[in-house]
């Protein structure tokens, strides 16, 4: 039995291939994995490899069997589940840990690449971005090639496994075009993925507490694009609605759960000046909430309403990526009445809490001639006294507004928002929080609107008699910048020096801006090619109306016609064993010749048979012949085969 | 024995060595007329350490090539003429009782020689043919217990008729794998034979034909044609003959893997002889007959008229790598 354990390191030579590509097929899953599995799975890579290397044997049976057991409870452990993306390619990756472990024999390799495989295929489970075509394309050739250096019986040369392996993947690329084009598409898949809902996606969430929107403010990470039809709107126009917060605790805003029906908001909507038309392609958020500019008109997304505080959301959480198509009106006015119930949602606030900011409201309310008047002298206060806009606030109490308002004065929008909304109730102004994003950035590589998460914004509204829901920015007031360009533009601008950021970061900005175009045209062309897509792309080929059935059928005949068609091309250009330079310039003289040389006939008699048949110069026949004969069968001669070269190439 | 030769004095160099077997070469040409190739494959046969069987009927120059090989090559020569009554002690000799000394003394017999012609060695009995072929495959015999080593180089030249068929043992084809080569020299054509019959006699040109080179540097010229280049390609080549040998439905019996060394080792030697920079496919080719065609059996429903013609058939359905 021990002996049957034993390695006499017959692996050395193509285990590193397997490791490496093993450790290529996880990389993409390492940020989603525990670290555990991670450490488990370099653990066993370094201990299987030392093994080899010291020819011990592999760890007992009992051994292996316990530590997949502990494996796998740590997994349910870890996840509570075994279904799902995450714990699936979890399960996956420490199993090919432990097969490491009891890999013996070349065939166990095979198994551990085929682990590898699976791996690579289980990470475009999670997201397909722009570089998972390469990642996919390198994988599978790193695979490949491990394979065949494992299967190789004696060290072939590393370039021609590469080699081996690219020419397969290119071999197969035209038959997985043509299913990527023909394969049936269908609105509602067959089956369903579980996806990972309890993994962090940065967004805006439901409530908005302090801190909430700075910590997004670091991530560049994109939250929507948009394509305007006509113009663009104006910096100070683009406030892209996404929830609307209305109660407050003293700390946190929350807001009323999205909503399911048609809430007839639109007839308390007065649209003014001219409509904007766009299309958004927003990410993925888990979220229900639906972006739109201020204020939403008209949008084309299913199952998608708008609530009575004019905010969009779907019936499904957006767990995949979706584009709409959307009319706002920049100019409007909203709830010129407000009802007495709702009035009191927008006026309360604990008195407890904050008691320094509701006296400070009051004596400015009792100050100011009118509400309009009281509004304008908070925005002075926040303006002309020592406030100051930054990404990186002190943390505050239990009573948030007075800390901040008081003592810290510096604070992010959602602090600004926040302490404006409450002075508001205190003063008896009704006033929500309104929660989206402020900005984007237009990139000029594709002629589009980038809005990133660091564009998260709050800001408020106020409902003053005779003009409806007012949009109020108290952010404005403190950092009009971040408003007028929004806060990437303020990086990049004014505040680039004090950031201690130069031109080279200006270059990397447009690198990075170039890459997003990129990834907004293989948003579009590939993972938005679905059913629509699918559908106007057959009938531009022809196919009106087709069925599943038709395009199944089209599928398997185009697979099977371009089978045979690679099979053959195959055959056609395949030459027995490895031919070399000598050879193949021999062939080009013999084409020249114009005669075919009969099997057996060797490069001497052939020669002859030209000399006497063929238009070539009978002595450079003779002399090609001769060079090409002492190049192939005589000892190694550089020199020669350039003559060779030359010589017939002279012809 | 060749002592005061001129050649003694020549230095044993490589190049020596070459111009010595051209020479030999162009010597052996002007006795046996219209026969370069077999000349070239008689040399090749002795340079890669063969014997050679030559199949022919009386009359077509076999004894005078033996005899001329020996002298050209100088090389120390014996007949042995075989006969349904030749003993192996006719062969390699016997101890006799000498009355002076009072001891037996080792008579040795005709294998003691450099170049031994085995004439008509398909009419002696087995028994003594297996003496002849014990010699060539051991380079030793041994009598009356005692092991006696053959003299270097050794090199057997035997001879056999076809036509005889009453009262002959042919050899079996276990025996005849131990032949390097076999030939055939056929007929001169018309201008030669008219040439052997007005020109000057074969045998008195043999005596005054002077040796070319010396058995010392016979051994240097073998041991150079054993490393002839021999390509990957070649090697390929070889090897699909021997298969399609092994494959093809007209052949019954394929060659042995020692077959594939001694086309191997006859295809070096070739190239040597014509200087080539390595070993080609026409080397091959010019040494598969000879060296295939008495090893190779062909299947009882085939048409092949001769051995040359299977072997030829094989040449024609093998691509050159």
């Amino acid at each position: 039995m021990a002996r049957a354990r034993g390695t006499d390191g017959s692996l050395l030579a193509s285990l590193p291939w397997t490791l490496l590509a093993l450790a290529f097929a996880l990389l993409p899953h390492v940020p989603y994995l525990p670290a555990w599995i991670t450490a488990a799975l370099l653990t066993c890579a370094i201990w299987r490899y030392s093994i080899e290397v010291r020819r011990k044997p592999v760890p007992p049976a009992l051994l292996r069997a316990s530590l997949a057991l502990a494996c796998f409870i740590g997994v349910l452990y870890t996840y509570n589940t075994i279904s799902g993306v995450g714990p699936g390619s979890a399960l996956l990756a420490i199993m090919a840990a432990l097969k490491l472990l009891e890999t013996r024999q070349r065939r166990d390799q095979f198994v551990l690449l085929f682990i590898a495989i699976f791996l690579v295929m289980s990470s475009l489970l999670r997201e397909q971005y722009l570089w998972s075509l390469p990642y996919l394309v390198i994988g599978v050739v790193l695979i490949m090639t491990a394979w065949l250096r494992t299967a190789a019986d004696d060290l072939e040369p590393l370039r021609r496994s590469l080699g081996t392996s690219s020419r397969l993947v290119m071999y197969a690329a035209p038959l997985a075009l043509a299913m990527w084009i023909f394969f049936p598409r269908i609105a509602t898949p067959f089956w369903a993925i579980p996806i990972d809902t309890g993994t962090a996606v940065s967004g805006l969430s439901d409530t908005i507490s302090p801190g909430d929107i700075s910590a997004l403010s670091k991530s560049d990470a994109v939250a929507f694009r948009v394509k305007f039809d006509g113009k663009v709107p104006e910096p100070q126009d683009r406030y892209w609605r996404g929830l609307v917060l209305h109660r407050f605790d003293g700390r946190t805003w929350s807001g009323i759960s999205e909503p399911r029906i048609s809430s007839g908001a639109l007839r308390n909507l007065e649209t003014l000046g001219e409509p904007v038309h766009y299309e958004v392609t927003l990410e993925p958020t888990r979220q229900h909430w639906v972006f739109a500019l201020d204020i939403p008109y008209h949008w084309e997304l299913d199952s998608t309403f708008l609530g009575p505080q004019h905010q969009l959301a779907r019936v499904q959480p957006i767990d995949q990526r979706v584009a709409y198509r959307a009319v706002s009106y920049p100019d409007y006015r909203i709830d010129l009445e407000l009802h007495p119930y709702r009035r009191g949602w927008y006026l309360e606030f604990p008195e407890s809490r904050n008691p320094r900011t509701a006296e400070l409201a009051r004596s400015m309310r009792a100050a100011a001639a009118s509400d309009a008047a009281f509004v304008r002298a908070v925005l002075t206060r926040f303006n002309e006294e020592a406030y100051y806009y930054t990404l990186e606030p002190p943390p505050l109490g239990s009573s948030p507004v007075d800390r901040f308002l008081f003592e810290t004065q510096r604070g992010f929008c959602e602090h600004y928002a926040s302490a404006f909304a409450l002075m508001m109730r205190a003063a008896g102004i009704p006033a929500r929080v309104v929660v989206g994003y402020q900005g984007g950035e237009l990139n000029p590589m594709g002629d589009y609107m980038i809005v990133r998460q660091a564009d998260a914004h709050a800001w408020n509204e106020v409902w003053l008699p005779g003009s409806g829901w007012r949009r109020v920015d108290p952010t404005a007031a403190v950092a009009p910048e971040r408003v007028d360009a929004g806060r990437t533009g303020a990086m990049f601008d004014g505040s680039a020096a004090a950031w201690g950021l130069g031109a080279p970061s200006m270059l990397l900005h447009k690198l990075v801006l170039t890459w997003d175009a990129a990834n907004a045209k293989w948003n579009e062309w590939v993972l938005g090619y679905g059913p629509e897509n699918q559908e106007r792309f057959m009938n531009w080929l022809g196919m009106d109306d087709p069925d599943w059935r038709q395009m199944m059928l089209t599928l398997v005949a185009l697979v099977t016609g371009l089978t045979m068609l690679i099979s053959l091309a195959l055959m056609l250009r395949y030459r027995p064993p490895p031919r070399d330079r000598a050879a193949i310039l021999y062939e080009t003289f013999v084409r020249k010749s114009g005669l075919t040389p009969a099997t057996g006939e060797t490069p001497r008699v052939f020669a002859q048979r030209a000399q006497r048949e063929s238009p070539l110069p009978a002595t450079a026949v003779r002399s090609i012949t001769d060079t090409y004969l002492d190049v192939r069968y005589g000892p190694p001669d550089a020199a020669l085969l350039q003559r060779l070269e030359s010589d017939i190439a002279a012809l | 024995m060749h002592g005061g030769s001129p050649l003694e004095k020549t230095p044993l160099g490589k190049d020596a060595g070459r111009q010595a077997l051209e020479r030999a070469r162009a010597s052996l040409g002007k006795i046996i007329l219209d026969k370069d190739q077999q000349i070239a494959l008689a040399l090749a046969c002795l340079l890669a350490r063969g014997h050679l069987l030559i199949e022919d009927l009386p009359g077509l120059g076999k004894t005078t090539l033996a005899q001329a090989l020996a002298k050209v090559l100088g090389l120390s020569y014996r007949r042995i003429q075989f006969t349904s009554d030749l003993l192996p002690a006719d062969i390699v000799g016997v101890s006799v009782f000498r009355r002076d000394t009072g001891n037996f003394e080792f008579q040795p017999g005709p294998i003691f020689a450099q170049l031994i012609l085995a004439d008509e060695v398909n009419r002696a009995t087995p028994k003594a043919q297996s003496a002849l072929l014990e010699a060539m495959e051991e380079h030793q015999v041994s009598v009356d217990g005692e092991t006696r080593t053959l003299p270097i180089p050794f090199f057997v030249v035997a001879t056999q008729n076809p036509a005889d068929q009453i009262g002959t043992f042919p050899l079996p084809e276990s025996q005849l794998d131990r032949f390097l080569m076999r030939l055939a020299l056929g007929y001169p054509n018309a201008e030669n034979e008219r040439e052997l019959i007005t020109g000057e006699d074969r045998r008195s040109m043999l005596e005054s034909v002077a040796p070319e080179m010396t058995a010392e540097i016979l051994v240097t010229l073998q041991q150079d044609a054993a490393k002839a280049h021999m390509s990957e390609h070649l090697v390929d080549y070889i090897q699909a003959l021997v298969r399609q040998t092994r494959e093809s439905p007209d052949i019954e019996i394929g060659l042995s893997p020692r077959g594939a060394q001694a086309l191997a080792a006859a295809a070096r030697a070739h190239a040597f002889v014509e200087r080539h920079s390595g070993v080609f496919p026409d080397d091959v080719q010019a040494v598969f007959a000879a060296v295939a065609g008495h090893r190779l059996k062909p299947a009882g429903d085939t048409s092949f008229r001769s051995p040359a013609e299977m072997c030829q058939h094989v040449l024609d359905s093998v691509a050159i790598p």
